[in-house]
């Protein structure tokens, strides 16, 4: 009676395609919650609220990170930690996400075991890029000249 | 490990089983591949490209040679040749990527014009492998001398498989045959792919679930010569000396 597969009026699992227009917001800074996203049609721009400090209201009030575009996915720290948003996203001219839940994606692991692959590759080089940044800034402060070459982005997307 | 590309030109092979009494791919692979050169294509083997589960060691040897002849000129003419691992050989793994010129990858997202394609075995979404990856592979092995009695046994393995989805079907009342690797093209297409391939099935085929939403088979080259064509985002089904 209870051993029915999880299902939902697209048949996969929990997970749903949402749609927004030019400049929504897809998810903000600091906001609790726990989905991940995959784009499915479209481009996404991530940024975070430069913190506020003296000199900086020259600057523009937000660094971006990346703009990521189809098949590429975001928001995956959040699901794993279940702590508040990195950074936000916002959609640059009309984009389609598929939203994950934590349950959605087990379900997708079981179905589709090499997302678990595309996910562990993407953080397995966020932390060799934040190695590569560490070190950069520890060798700046020790005022070595090599400390100016610039690290790879955090997001960066590898393609050969 | 390369497994986001960009590639404008590309065709798709799978399911060689060099080393196999009755591959075509020994005696057809060398010209198809030097027709790639010639066109300006990269070269992608879909899995079981090597076929070390059923096949003597002499025969994998001896026919080999020519296979990896051939590839060898691919990458002396600056092509690029890439090796999705299939289940037949897992083993190989490490040798062939030890075999300068040819990258191994478990899968591969190709970027290609405006299209984006996942190139995949598809031996993952196999029920019996994944049920059991260790029974499989010990019938697979099994099923080596049988070739030598009757060449097309892999097509009885496929007929079990395609019966057993519609029996299931039938009991879970629903109108259509249950296919494990169209769902598992669906999953993967609603991650952002366009057009899906896999290989495993022998079959060749190509769906289209809804307009822009396709799923390949790149079929074998035991009996038939059937591959994937990519060109700048546009995907077809070919067979060698003639479209399908």
């Amino acid at each position: 009676m209870f051993n029915r597969p999880l299902s939902s009026s697209n048949g996969h699992g929990t997970e749903q395609s949402r749609s927004y227009g030019h400049g929504e917001l897809i998810c903000q800074e600091g906001e609790s919650s726990s989905e991940m996203f995959v784009i499915q049609r479209g481009s996404v721009r991530i940024f975070k609220a430069r913190p506020a400090g003296p000199g900086r209201s020259s600057q523009p009030p937000e660094i971006e990170l990346a703009v990521l575009h189809k098949g590429d996915f975001f928001g995956e720290m959040s699901l794993l930690e279940g702590l508040p948003r990195d950074a936000s996203a916002q959609a640059q001219g009309s984009a389609e996400v598929l939203v994950i839940t934590p349950g959605a994606l087990l379900v997708r692991l079981r179905r589709d075991p090499t997302f678990a692959f595309e996910l562990l590759r993407r953080l397995s080089s966020r932390v060799r890029s934040l190695n590569a940044r560490l070190i950069a800034a520890l060798a700046e402060q020790a005022g070595d000249p090599l400390a100016s070459a610039q690290p790879p982005l955090l997001y960066a997307t590898e393609s050969k | 490990m390369i497994i986001d590309t960009q590639q404008e030109r590309l065709v798709v092979v799978s399911d060689l089983h060099v080393g196999n009494p009755y591959s075509a791919a020994s005696r057809n692979l060398g010209e198809f591949f030097e027709d790639a050169l010639r066109r300006g294509y990269n070269v992608c083997i879909n899995g079981d490209g090597f076929e070390i589960l059923q096949a003597r060691f002499a025969s994998l040897a001896a026919d080999s040679v020519g296979v990896l002849r051939a590839l060898r000129r691919l990458v002396d003419g600056g092509r690029s040749v890439f090796y999705v691992v299939g289940n037949h050989d897992i083993a190989l793994e490490n040798f062939l990527s030890a075999w300068s010129g040819i990258q191994i990858t478990p899968f591969l997202n190709v970027t290609s014009g405006d299209a984006r394609i996942r190139i995949e075995h598809g031996h993952l979404y196999d029920p019996s492998f994944v049920k059991s990856p260790r029974f499989y592979e010990w019938m697979t092995r099994a099923a080596g001398p049988l070739l030598h009695l009757y060449p097309d046994v892999y097509r009885l393995w496929t007929s079990y498989e395609i019966g057993k989805q519609r029996v299931r079907s039938v009991l879970r009342g629903k109108r259509e045959a249950e296919n494990v690797y169209h769902d598992a093209a669906r999953m993967l297409l609603r991650r952002g792919f366009d057009v899906v391939v896999f290989g495993h099935t022998h079959q060749s085929e190509e769906v289209v679930f809804e307009p822009g939403q396709r799923y390949f088979n790149s079929g074998n080259w035991l009996r038939g010569g059937t591959y994937v064509e990519i060109d700048r985002g546009q995907v077809s089904l070919r067979r060698w000396g003639a479209a399908v």
